[in-house]
């Protein structure tokens, strides 16, 4: 299976680079949907200095780290994305004869992937690091890893569980696309500002929060007091992806056991 | 082409274009409802946001929360106007090649592509009324006096124009090169940000509101929503109005020429 992979990587490579002006481009986009989000923080937080105690600094710091979360599970896992697609178009059937799991042939499904995105969110990571002012010592560059991998795995989980939906419904475009909004809009903003239910849902439904807003208060010092928890639970990231994506995998296999194919 | 301008001009078969796009548009319900859900969505959170920045700051004199709350909920709607891309057909039919077929008919081919996307932009524009709907449950919108309505509707409909001619020229490539899609999503992100969609450009750090207002985004939205808050007051209506006007004036001729060269490519490359 290692071997497998190996190849994907390789093949996604090649096809980039077969494809370079449409890479450039597309590069420049991401930089362009980033760099855009992070202006208009600045040109906000330049006019009124603080939102609820939060400076442009801190939210940039809040973001990068969203970004570098979401960014690694881009890299690795964005096919998951296309199974509804897949299902609809009767293809996806192509997945379950083959003689590896279903879950890695769906994931190591060659395409036009290369890390630019995981490229450009470390660097800016790094960036917003010195510019926030967090204190870096041996316990931040050992944390940070886990609750980005701990980030990216909430964000597989989620998009792993509505992916399953697609056995049972058609179209799950629509939540797909909610979903999607609550997490690049709302995760931009410490969640303090939201109204009780919404921070319930970010912080316990779809647990949103724990990619950046939990941890960057953690390691920002920030106490907001968000349903009394401690800043300590952004630590627990980690735990809280682990769960989820072995939800969303249960959930994923008890899917398949019930696909019976869209009737092509 | 040159056979088409002489013939006696006819405006019913391009009403016909416009029904159809507006035909064509009702069956993809799905982006209907995704459409109002993603503003319901956005208008929570623009209030919620902006709230919370004017509950903790010195609020800025000229634009008091309630007229940032209306600014920001009106640029959302404008948006379910101005960030379609009205010319798209223009890119398909380049790309499946069928355009070839369009310059046979007994058409002007660039006032069919205008003929559809206004039937498109028409069909979204019908769903302003339930948008504004959803969006009053949320927020309060301020209603101007009937003047400042007039004005805003003019420039809105100028900047519609802005929008038009610089879809059209980025369309208008697409006879060159058929990688334009990530130039065009880049171009709608820099017109939401750089056009005061998102925030707006009275907010923006000195060196970089220069630079703003020397680009054409700001005359699609920033303009009409100044006029509608009375930022820009009556006395500065003709100035602004004038400045938007001769965007639309170059961008008019850059689209044209590269319509005329891109057209000329199609015949020499037909054969």
């Amino acid at each position: 299976m290692f071997g497998l992979y190996r190849q994907y990587w390789r093949i996604n490579v090649l096809t980039t680079l077969e494809y370079r002006a449409n890479f450039i481009l597309w590069s420049l986009f991401t930089v362009v949907y980033h760099g855009s989000a992070i202006a208009a923080l600045y040109i906000v937080l330049h006019e009124f200095p603080s939102m609820n105690g939060w400076t442009f600094r801190d939210m940039a710091f809040l973001y990068a780290l969203w970004m570098l979360a979401h960014a690694l599970q881009n890299t690795l896992f964005s096919n998951v994305d296309d199974v509804p697609e897949r299902i609809r178009e009767g293809d996806f059937d192509r997945v379950l004869i083959r003689p590896v799991d279903p879950l890695f042939s769906v994931i190591a499904t060659p395409g036009q992937i290369f890390p630019d995105e995981l490229i450009l969110a470390a660097s800016f990571f790094a960036l917003a690091t010195v510019y926030s002012g967090v204190r870096v010592d041996a316990a931040f560059v050992l944390l940070v890893p886990l609750v980005v991998a701990g980030g990216a795995l909430i964000d597989l989980g989620i998009n792993l569980g509505i992916a399953t939906l697609a056995f049972w419904f058609v179209r799950v475009d629509a939540l797909r696309w909610v979903v999607l909004q609550l997490e690049q809009e709302f995760t931009r903003y410490p969640i303090v500002i939201y109204s009780r239910g919404v921070r319930f849902l970010l912080t316990f439904v779809i647990p949103f929060a724990f990619m950046n807003y939990f941890p960057a208060a953690y390691f920002l010092d920030k106490h907001d007091g968000t349903f009394l928890l401690p800043p300590q639970v952004g630590l627990l990231s980690p735990l809280i992806g682990t769960a989820l994506v072995l939800a969303a995998y249960a959930f994923w296999r008890f899917g398949l056991r019930r696909y019976q194919g869209v009737g092509h | 082409m040159s056979v088409t301008m002489r013939r006696r001009f006819r405006l019913e078969p391009y009403v016909e274009f416009a029904k159809r796009a507006i035909a064509r548009e009702a069956t993809y319900r799905f982006n209907v409802f995704t459409g109002l859900g993603s503003l319901v969505v956005r208008v929570y959170l623009l209030r919620t946001v902006w709230t919370a920045l004017y509950a903790h700051n010195a609020a800025p004199r000229e634009l008091p929360l309630h007229a940032i709350v209306t600014y920001s909920t009106v640029a959302l709607l404008m948006g379910l106007v101005l960030d379609i891309d009205q010319t798209r057909a223009l890119y398909d039919r380049l790309h499946d090649g069928s355009i070839a077929t369009d310059f046979m008919k007994p058409i002007n081919v660039p006032l069919y592509f205008f003929a559809d996307g206004t039937g498109e932009v028409l069909f979204h524009g019908a769903l302003l009324v339930p948008a504004l709907g959803f969006a009053l449950l949320l927020v309060h919108v301020d209603v101007p006096s009937l003047g400042v309505l007039a004005a805003f509707a003019v420039s809105f409909l100028l900047g519609y124009f802005v929008g038009f001619f610089l879809n059209f020229i980025l369309n208008c490539s697409a006879f060159w090169t058929l990688e334009i899609s990530a130039v065009q999503m880049i171009v709608t992100w820099l017109t939401d940000l750089l056009g005061g969609q998102l925030v707006p450009l009275v907010f923006f750090p000195a060196a970089l509101a220069g630079v703003v207002y020397a680009l054409p985004f700001a005359a699609m939205f920033s303009t009409p929503l100044l006029i509608y808050v009375g930022v820009i007051g009556p006395e500065r209506y003709f100035d602004v109005m004038a400045s938007q006007l001769a965007w639309i004036v170059v961008l008019g001729t850059v689209s044209t020429l590269l319509w005329r060269a891109g057209a000329r490519r199609v015949v020499v490359q037909g054969g």
